[in-house]
């Protein structure tokens, strides 16, 4: 008898995953990455740990609080890969950066970030998703948007929309507004969360001139449709700004050619998450799921860490979202039933051939008797009982 | 089903978003006092959840409910990610520092081993560590300036209208943490699959908000 004791039990965050949840998910892995490879992409594997100086140092201070530390015996720390960008860069930077460019990418496989699990996020949790390195053009981030889209699709989740901003745009507002840091992150803070009350409590009392206070009050309220960028441009308070605007349009434009413009509302305030982003950011969002399930953008000034300034796009789809979207829709048609449980003394070529032709053949080890394997069948879920007297028995 | 779902905080805040919600057209007061917890208007394909004033943000960004109707005090309690576009001007109140009269004039920042007693822990100890003062935080469920008093804590930190209720406890207020209103907020995947309706309803507070601030 075995008694269950504290260090037996999983830690928080993680899972164990067995039958048709583990079916499940590796479909979903599969089908992405079939989608990515079928758009060029072709698979990098960055390891599972590497030195915290290389992973975190770009990470902003969010993601750095986040990661998985420890010490090897040199006493150097070592980080787990919170996001498969930070690796992708470090690698594009240090081995493939004279190659001929676009570099495209797509990984699928765990990253570990402390953080309260939620919404079907753990703290192993499964990221899809794509790295578009070597273009800093429309045509790129038009692309990653599709492809994310098109990912999503292809798993079954069409009835997805997109959020598309531009940290550019964020960034020319909100920079040098000549205020100490405490009301700065209160400002930005207050942008993120389209706080408008309090962003126009912050900015009675500050010194920011008053254009560029229009600009930052307008934020909040700049989503939507394309008009979202006719009115952005009316406030943008410098040609950076204006930049932004226009690139954005660019990309939209892109979209529409596409025939996928009608899925994006444009936000100008989203500046979630990552801090190494430095161009356009989108959030994909499914039907049923309060969270985002694709979420990515442009960072050109990674690689340049890694040595070698390359401009990039990428984003990455969370597994577990999509699996829990998919399973709140109840579209599951997985199975890990086998299509035949043979008795032991099936004739072996007869079982190799129908494993040949695709079917699952599972082999009775255990000498049942016809009535014992007939509820061992039943309990898998089998549809054909190979008996030992050589009769097929079809079950419904 | 394109329909929306608001969550209404239960409590001191449920009068006045009711009647705020009636001035743009929602009927929903009889349901209200029928003591139903899910209320649907299918006619205009509204569904309203009644929820404790703490569960209105999660229930929000976790996205059972697209909107809700809650206080800042809960909001900043949950730690949740939602927007907040919108202060409704009313449900007003102070989250406050309280504590004997001894502690007057800061005297309780001299403390080592200060006990507070709360119903609102995350930001009760975001508050003191922020400043860098070594907080006992003891989390209770209700009658919590009943602490001090029967020796359980040394402070409080509860949200405070009136201050009557601090004064019959031989309580003083020592400092504000903030001070907090009724906010409608936004489940942020919501606010982009259902952007039309959401905007519309937001246009539709602000102007009953802009009505009822001429009267």
């Amino acid at each position: 008898m075995i008694t269950p004791t504290i260090d037996r039990q999983l830690p928080n965050g993680v899972a164990d995953l067995f039958f048709k949840d583990a079916a499940r998910r590796r479909a979903v892995e599969r089908t992405l990455g079939e989608t990515f490879a079928r758009w060029g992409y072709t698979e990098i594997i960055p390891p599972m740990f590497e030195f915290y100086e290389a992973l975190g140092a770009e990470a902003g201070p969010m993601l750095r609080e986040e990661m998985y530390r420890f010490f090897d015996r040199d006493g150097r720390t070592l980080a787990l890969r919170a996001d498969f960008t930070i690796p992708t860069a470090r690698i594009v930077g240090t081995k493939l950066y004279d190659r001929a460019m676009p570099l495209r990418f797509f990984y699928v496989g765990s990253v570990f970030r402390y953080e309260e699990p939620k919404a079907g996020t753990r703290r192993e949790f499964t990221q899809a998703g794509i790295e578009l390195i070597g273009a800093g053009t429309a045509d790129a981030d038009a692309e990653a948007i599709a492809l994310a889209m098109s990912g999503l699709r292809a798993i079954g989740l069409s009835d997805f929309r997109f959020t598309l901003g531009n940290a550019a745009y964020l960034r020319a507002t909100l920079s040098d507004l000549g205020v100490d840091d405490a009301t700065n992150s209160a400002v930005h803070d207050a942008v993120r969360r389209k706080n408008t009350p309090e962003l126009s409590r912050l900015l009675e009392t500050s010194p920011i001139d008053s254009a560029r206070q229009e600009a930052i009050k307008a934020l909040p309220g700049l989503w939507g449709g394309r008009e979202v960028l006719d009115r952005a441009a009316r406030v943008a308070p410098n040609p950076s700004a204006q930049e932004a605007i226009d690139h954005l349009r660019a990309v939209v434009t892109r979209l529409e050619h596409f025939g996928m413009d009608k899925s994006v509302t444009l936000d100008l305030s989203d500046n979630r998450g990552m801090a190494y982003y430095t161009g356009i950011l989108f959030e994909g969002f499914v039907e049923g799921l309060g969270f985002a399930v694709a979420s990515g953008g442009r960072y050109d000034n990674l690689i340049a860490h890694f040595g070698h300034p390359i401009p990039a796009v990428g984003f990455a789809i969370s597994v577990e979202r999509v699996l829990t979207a998919l399973r709140e829709r109840g579209a599951d048609r997985m199975s890990v039933a086998p299509d035949v449980i043979a008795a032991c003394s099936e004739e072996f070529e007869r079982i190799q051939q129908a494993r040949r032709s695709g079917r699952v053949v599972e082999v009775d080890i255990l000498d049942r008797t016809p009535a014992e394997l007939r509820e061992y069948a039943r309990i898998r879920g089998a549809r054909e009982i190979w008996s030992s007297d050589g009769q097929i028995e079809v079950l419904e | 089903m394109k329909a929306l779902t608001i969550a209404l905080a239960k409590g001191r805040l449920l009068e006045p978003s009711i009647t705020l919600l009636e001035s743009i057209g929602y009927a929903l007061r009889e349901a209200v006092d029928s003591r139903k917890l899910v209320i649907d208007d299918p006619a205009r394909s509204v569904r309203f959840l009644l929820a404790k004033p703490m569960d209105v943000p999660i229930y929000v960004e976790y996205g059972a409910a697209d909107v809700g109707i809650v206080g800042q005090d809960a909001l900043r309690e949950s730690g949740t990610e939602v927007y907040e576009p919108l202060l409704l001007g009313f449900g007003h109140c102070r989250l406050m520092v309280a504590g004997k009269p001894e502690f007057r004039d800061a005297e309780w920042r001299m403390i080592t081993g200060l006990r507070v007693a709360t119903q609102y822990p995350r930001v009760t100890r975001n508050y003191f560590s922020a400043r860098g003062l070594s907080a006992e935080v003891i989390e209770v469920y209700g009658s919590v300036e009943l602490a001090p008093s029967v020796g359980l804590a040394d402070l409080i930190v509860d949200v405070v209208q009136t201050g009557r209720t601090l004064k019959e406890n031989g309580l003083i207020e020592l400092e504000q943490i903030f001070a907090s209103q009724a906010a409608f907020i936004v489940n942020r995947a919501s606010h982009t699959l259902k952007a039309d309706l959401i905007r519309a309803l937001i246009d539709g507070l602000q102007e009953a908000m802009e009505r009822n601030g001429k009267k």
